[in-house]
């Protein structure tokens, strides 16, 4: 566990290494789609191609649990998802920003205790999918829209969701729909958390002993950081078409 | 001594069941592909999904065996 610059505003204390790794994130991402974005042609070639077959993965994903018409509202939303996790995890597994610091810096909550029992090295970039706070606000946003959503198109089939198949199983249901976003939440954070502890501790090895190791699991991270992405997308399309779907 | 065990405990277990679950995925995978080998293409994308569904809870709980073992909860 490293040490992290951390800012306290209005009470609540804000983690800078997530707010850097998610602009990082957003502006990559951003560049990325803008390139592959340059100059459309009705007949496509090179980098639009890929663009393509990129709308072609997502509309493959939004149309799982609802109709076509329905579901071309969510592809913009499932896209973005999807990439910005995406390009966080790997970002994760192959980015490690470590400096020393030796004065102590009050503002940033780098007191000279906690440098000292940090030997004086301070994180300034992690995946922000590491963190619990990002992928619980990802994943609570995903349950308000879905309940919001289905509320708004059909609210007498939405509330009789809830006593489905038989009125005493309504806490059952209630239950059911707590506990979708922790674990909605709990499953990218953990894979990428883990993930990223274990290369730390890989890291801090004897050189030949855990060099081949490292590079296993830094191969294995990449493979988990685009499955994760990739579910976790999934699900949210999930939640959201049993919602909105009329049935 | 406690909090060693407790966080030995949970890696542990989870990794015990991430291994029964796993197999079983993969058995069943390997009979789909024997019985069907034409369908192994799209066999092997959802078998990938629910391998990633089947990994997570496993891997919460080396999250906080982790979390644990460090003393952070």
């Amino acid at each position: 566990m490293d040490l992290t610059p951390k800012v306290k505003f209005m009470g609540l204390t804000f983690d800078l290494t997530v707010i850097i790794g998610s602009l990082v994130t957003a502006v990559i991402v951003y560049i990325l789609v803008t390139l592959l974005a340059r100059r459309l042609s009705i007949r496509p070639t090179g980098r639009q191609n890929m663009l393509e077959y990129i709308i072609d993965f997502i509309s493959g994903i939004t149309g799982i649990m609802m109709e076509k018409k329905e579901s071309l509202k969510y592809i913009s939303f499932a896209m973005t998802t999807f990439l910005f996790i995406m390009i966080a995890n790997l970002l994760g597994v192959i980015v490690i920003v470590t400096t020393e610091v030796t004065g102590p810096i009050p503002s940033l909550g780098l007191t000279a205790s906690a440098l000292e029992a940090a030997n004086h090295s301070v994180s300034w970039f992690k995946s922000p999918t590491s963190d619990l706070n990002v992928t619980f606000a990802m994943a609570g946003a995903v349950m308000l829209y879905s309940h919001f959503a289905g509320a708004v198109k059909h609210p007498l089939a939405y509330a009789k969701d809830y006593f489905k198949p038989y009125w005493w199983m309504l806490p059952f249901n209630i239950i059911d729909e707590l506990a979708k976003p922790v674990t909605h939440a709990a499953r990218l954070w953990a894979n990428i958390f883990a993930g990223e502890v274990l290369i730390l501790i890989l890291r801090e090895g004897t050189l030949y002993l855990t060099a081949a190791p490292l590079l296993v699991w830094m191969g294995f991270s990449i493979f988990v950081g685009c499955i994760q992405a990739y579910i976790f997308t999934v699900l949210a399309m999930v939640y959201i078409g049993q919602k909105v779907s009329a049935d | 001594m406690t909090t060693i065990l407790a966080g030995a405990i949970m890696i542990g277990l989870g990794a015990l069941a991430a291994g029964i679950g796993d197999s079983i995925l993969f058995a069943r995978y390997m009979e789909g592909i024997a019985r069907q080998p034409e369908a192994r293409g799209t066999l092997f994308g959802q078998t990938m999904i629910l391998f990633g569904l089947i990994e997570a809870l496993p891997i919460i709980s080396i999250a906080f065996g982790i979390l644990v073992l460090f003393g952070i909860v």
